[in-house]
């Protein structure tokens, strides 16, 4: 039971990363990127190799991982500097179906449907460690990063770029260094996650990088409430212990709990879409310009 | 000769683009919806048609049944989804995250009914014939070609003559002079949704009778809607009709060069240029958004 509770921490704690940074782009720079599971990918492809390859040093991995996020993140930066609104959603849809082939193919680097299997456990200083503590402390540090941001000249100018690009610019703010700045940041915090994932897994592959990850790391944004610091890990929270919840309803068959739950979080999404659009924790009268 | 095997099968699908293609983009054009539920329609309508096709009855029957289920499906989401939402000036996102919600229910309703996996209606019509040294073809090929020829010549007709579709094109240049000259943008919207679902059913029915569908196949036929409707110009279904033809023809043209598994990343390749240098795509008048 606590190592069930302890895996179920740890997974809460990798998805609060990944909620939380997508919630940063969505709620706060208004960029609606559904590829945020590419980039959770990356983190968990480079992170996974450092610790085959080189040294099971979750630091090292967690770094690298952030690196080729963050760099990578930009294939994303450009469509947003160019495009918004359903343009900009077609747009990371298309690089979402891309990389999960090039994840699926580049058998390599990724082990391709496979996956990259045996993966160490994390070791600092010949010691082994648990991934709990590094995911909570992770989270922690992004969290606060966040709410800092969020209040300081930074923050500001992204939610003025959310609200009216273009008197944002007239104000002489550079939007597409604070465009790309968020989603570098963002996406380097996905990578992070990726890389605690591989770490706490020992095994990864493609199926976790899908299409289907990035819409249920938006819907734990939106059920919570874009826009907000807390948020995003209520919906986290939610979504993750949902499938545990299910599964202890008698009367449904184990083979389509995965489909019930799907069912519930997809409707979960469209009635809150209807009656409550700023999500569980937003603010109503502020919802409707950022969600 | 595998050169014009692969040009004839990227002609088949990418009559099913088209028609899917145009739907949306009508959609769109008209209501301004993202309607990314519009994948779910073409999904109800084939699963409609094979379970027609299942239970013995004649297939006209099945054909008309399985465009009314897209029908009744698009008129509910504009009705129940849409709606309340634009209701409370809901930004676009809002509608995104409502369709998308929406398409995984279904999906997974189907999923449990149906049973996961392909299923195929088995036709004497998907069975090739060799009409040329190494050449297979087909009847069903002929038919969704001409499908798609006659339902885009009386598209075509419909929003140039009848006075409905004039008053649907009005709508998608200008909602409020539409409600000055006393017409009701809100019956107009129901029947954008009505007509641009409708366009999915025999796409669904041909892809039911020759690849076979399966309850996630809904997310490929948005993508390709959305891909395509973007790479054509938003507002033009000309354009739609005609990039989904041409990422039906690149998808197979490509298979010459990469693996099957590579098809569909070569529909996003193209549309991600598209949205890089020429966010207007073909024929569509450059925008600021």
């Amino acid at each position: 039971m606590t190592a069930f509770l302890i895996n179920l921490a740890t997974l809460a704690a990798i998805s609060g990363i990944l909620a939380s940074t997508l919630n940063f782009i969505v709620g706060y720079a208004g960029i609606f990127s559904v590829a945020h599971a590419v980039f959770f990918g990356l983190g968990a492809y480079g992170g996974a190799q450092v610790a085959l390859l080189l040294v099971p040093n979750p630091f090292l991995a967690c770094l690298v991982a952030a690196v080729i996020a963050g760099g990578l993140s930009l294939c994303l930066a450009l469509p947003a500097l160019r495009v918004r609104g359903e343009y900009f959603v077609a747009a990371s849809l298309g690089l979402q179906m891309v990389a999960a082939t090039l994840f699926a193919e580049l058998k390599p680097l990724t082990g391709g449907i496979g996956g990259l299997v045996g993966i160490p456990r994390p070791e600092i200083l010949g010691t082994i460690v648990p991934v709990l503590p590094l995911a909570l402390a992770a989270l922690a540090l992004i969290l606060w990063a966040t709410a800092r941001l969020q209040r300081g000249t930074f923050g500001r100018t992204l939610q003025s770029i959310r609200d009216a690009d273009s008197a944002a610019e007239s104000l002489g703010k550079n939007v597409n260094a604070a465009k790309t700045l968020a989603v570098v940041f963002a996406c380097a915090g996905a990578g992070v996650a990726g890389a605690l994932y591989a770490l706490h897994l020992s095994f990864i592959n493609v199926e976790s990088f899908t299409l289907d990850q990035s819409i249920q790391i938006m819907a734990m944004v939106i059920i919570g409430g874009a826009g907000t610091l807390w948020g995003p890990l209520v919906g986290a929270v939610l979504l993750l212990s949902l499938p545990a919840v299910i599964s202890f309803i008698p009367f449904i068959p184990p083979t389509e709990v995965g489909a019930v739950q799907q069912i519930i979080y997809g409707t979960a999404m469209t009635l809150l879409m209807i009656f409550r659009p700023a999500g569980l924790l937003g603010d109503m009268s502020k919802g409707k310009s950022t969600a | 000769m595998l050169f014009l095997q692969l040009l004839l099968n990227g002609l088949q699908t990418g009559a099913i683009y088209a028609l899917t293609a145009a739907g949306f983009a009508l959609i769109f054009g008209a209501t301004k919806i993202f309607h990314v539920a519009h994948g779910t329609a073409f999904t109800i309508a084939g699963y409609v048609f094979l379970f027609a096709w299942g239970a013995g009855w004649p297939s006209w029957l099945g054909v008309l049944a399985s465009i009314a289920a897209a029908m009744v499906f698009g008129i509910v989401m504009e009705r129940l989804v849409y709606r309340p939402i634009q209701r409370h000036e809901g930004s676009f996102f809002t509608v995104f995250v409502a369709a998308f919600g929406v398409s995984i229910v279904v999906q997974n309703i189907i999923g449990m009914i149906a049973g996961r996996g392909f299923a195929t209606v088995d036709t004497p019509l998907s069975f090739s014939a060799e009409i040329l040294p190494e050449i297979f073809v087909a009847p069903m090929l002929w038919i969704s070609l001409a499908t798609a020829g006659v339902l885009f010549v009386a598209l075509t007709l419909f929003l140039t003559r009848h006075p409905a579709g004039v008053a649907l094109r009005a709508l998608a240049q200008n909602p409020d002079l539409i409600r000055t000259y006393g017409l009701s943008s809100n019956g107009l919207s129901v029947l954008a949704f009505a007509i641009g679902s409708a366009l999915a059913a025999p796409a669904a029915i041909v892809t039911a009778m020759t690849t076979g569908l399966n309850e996630a196949i809904g997310h490929h036929v948005m993508l390709i809607s959305i891909a395509a409707t973007i790479v054509g110009g938003i507002g033009s279904l000309r354009g739609a009709a005609l990039a989904g033809m041409m990422l039906g023809i690149a998808e197979s043209l490509a298979l010459t060069v990469v693996d099957t598994q590579w098809a569909e990343a070569v529909s996003f390749l193209v549309l991600f240029g598209f949205i890089i240098f020429r966010p207007a795509g073909i024929f569509g008048v450059t925008q600021t958004r």
